[in-house]
């Protein structure tokens, strides 16, 4: 969807990308801008050349070859002149702009004390168009429902890289905190405290700390903070219901996980992992399934028929769960 | 009756010259005095509050008195408008200097060091940034001072010069 992120590019850049075929323009999912080498860009899973006419090429010797003026004015775009504001950006090598795109940078990198400090002299960009799929996870959520707590089930969502983990994981937010729980027996539930701990800033994609994607009414968002010290932040902070994290693999985030689960909070997780076999496979996945962290595995696989998703159960058979009912029914105020 | 006149007018046109001049070599120093506090906010801005270039800006202009705030308002509003030709902040910073620069009583070694700290500004880190800024400061302070000397010479010297050299013509005329 080139018409998202058209507004960030020089004028130059935008006027040959607009002369794209219109399909491609439709579709494209990721723009290469590299300083005096070829424009590339990638949709559906392709990647092409661009010309100086716009059009799609297989060989880069007649493509388009932006300027370093023209690279200059991209990056004064996207830090919106302000490259001193964004100084844990240039450290993490990507910046997120409003609507969520993200701008992975690449260029020399200035160290300090051996550890990497930021980037100066950039030279190449990968803008990533962020695509919002409202209701991806309508399928997955009716069998994530704990009738018990009126709430959702612990989840632990694994899939190969691309296949829609984060989406899933942002819609769930967005589900359970506007309480559109998509089930016949939950139409009465009223939505949950969400808190969503954005490590990579790719779930509510924060822009100076407003979600820029709809995760719902009652989510708070961590964005930029590291997943375990994260958690422990929400937990103490904003008395989330239910948390949702990115991308855990550390043993750190484990200790985390299971603290929450311990407080009675459902954590929904996303991991990289072919399937809940291949999950039990890594060691901090292994550890938290055992110990009963997470009530179910969502294996998602996105193939020609789009996206698919399957439910398996993840406590061991004779471990009572973690999350236990209330005690008291009526009480908590607003959630009588 | 028609000579008294016309001596009165010259009498009064020179006076206003002068006073004009003289005006010009004292509001120069404080011209130099605003924009060296409009320079000092921005840095605070970007050294301590990481505030985008834009709003760090507009904030620098507030409680200044024209023409610092147009100034630097012509900025912003030049950096807000040009996000669909893609300025950079260079192209706005340069485009109001020229714009604004005739409205003040500021000299060209002033608009040098703005034009200098303009292409600076927005495209370094932190660190970077306040020290172009002070250095920026520390050159429109040396202005500042030459244009306070200028101000003790000449400021008296064009008020009374005004005068008399009008009283020369009219004797002249006479």
């Amino acid at each position: 969807m080139l018409v998202r992120v058209v507004h960030l590019l020089p004028s130059e850049l935008a006027s040959i990308l607009e002369r794209m075929p219109a399909g491609v323009k439709d579709t494209v999912e990721e723009i290469r801008i590299r300083e005096g080498r070829p424009l590339e860009i990638g949709y559906e899973g392709g990647f092409y050349f661009i010309g100086q006419d716009g059009g799609l090429l297989a060989r880069p010797e007649e493509a388009y070859k932006p300027t370093g003026d023209t690279c200059r004015r991209l990056l004064e775009r996207v830090t919106n002149h302000s490259l001193y504001a964004m100084e844990e950006e240039l450290r993490r090598g990507y910046i997120t702009v409003a609507g969520g795109h993200r701008i992975g940078i690449a260029g020399r990198t200035v160290l300090e004390g051996g550890s990497v400090r930021g980037i100066r002299d950039v030279a190449a960009f990968n803008l990533r168009i962020a695509r919002e799929v409202k209701g991806a996870s309508a399928k997955v959520l009716p069998k994530l429902l704990d009738f018990g707590r009126r709430s959702v089930l612990p989840a632990l969502i694994v899939g190969p890289p691309q296949q829609g983990k984060t989406t899933i994981a942002r819609d769930l937010a967005r589900a359970v905190s506007s309480g559109a729980w998509g089930h016949p027996a939950a139409a009465g539930w009223i939505g949950r405290k969400v808190g969503i701990v954005d490590e990579r800033s790719e779930i509510a994609a924060c822009v100076r700390g407003v979600p820029t994607f709809d995760v719902g009414p009652r989510t708070d968002v961590l964005d930029a903070c590291p997943k375990a010290e994260g958690m422990m932040m929400m937990l103490r902070s904003m008395s989330p219901d239910v948390l949702v994290v990115d991308e855990i693999g550390r043993p750190e985030d484990a200790d985390a996980i299971l603290d929450a689960c311990h407080a009675g909070i459902a954590v929904i997780a996303t991991a990289h992992a072919k399937d809940a076999d291949d999950a039990r496979g890594r060691p901090v996945l292994r550890r938290l399934l055992e110990a009963g962290a997470f009530a179910v595995c969502v294996e998602l696989q996105r193939g020609s028929a789009g996206m698919t998703s399957r439910i398996v159960a993840a406590r061991p058979a004779g471990r009572a769960p973690t999350a236990r009912e209330p005690t008291y029914t009526g009480g908590g105020g607003a959630h009588g | 009756m028609v000579k008294l006149i016309g001596a009165v007018l010259i009498l009064f046109a020179g006076t206003m010259i002068g006073f004009h001049q003289a005006s010009r070599f004292a509001a120069r120093p404080r011209q130099i005095r605003q924009l060296i506090q409009a320079l000092q906010r921005l840095e605070t801005e970007i050294g301590y509050g990481y505030t985008p270039l834009p709003e760090a800006v507009t904030n620098s202009a507030a409680h200044l008195p024209e023409p610092i705030a147009g100034l630097l308002q012509s900025v912003s509003r030049l950096l807000a408008e040009g996000e669909s030709e893609g300025l950079t902040f260079r192209e706005c910073w340069e485009r109001a200097l020229t714009k604004h620069w005739p409205g003040t009583a500021m000299k060209n070694s002033e608009q040098a060091a703005l034009i200098r700290l303009g292409s600076a500004l927005g495209i370094s880190d932190r660190d970077d940034q306040v020290k172009h800024l002070r250095l920026a400061v520390q050159q429109l302070k040396a202005e500042e001072d030459a244009a306070r000397d200028d101000q003790a010479r000449y400021e008296k010297m064009c008020k009374s010069l005004g005068v008399l050299v009008a009283a020369l013509v009219v004797i002249l005329i006479v």
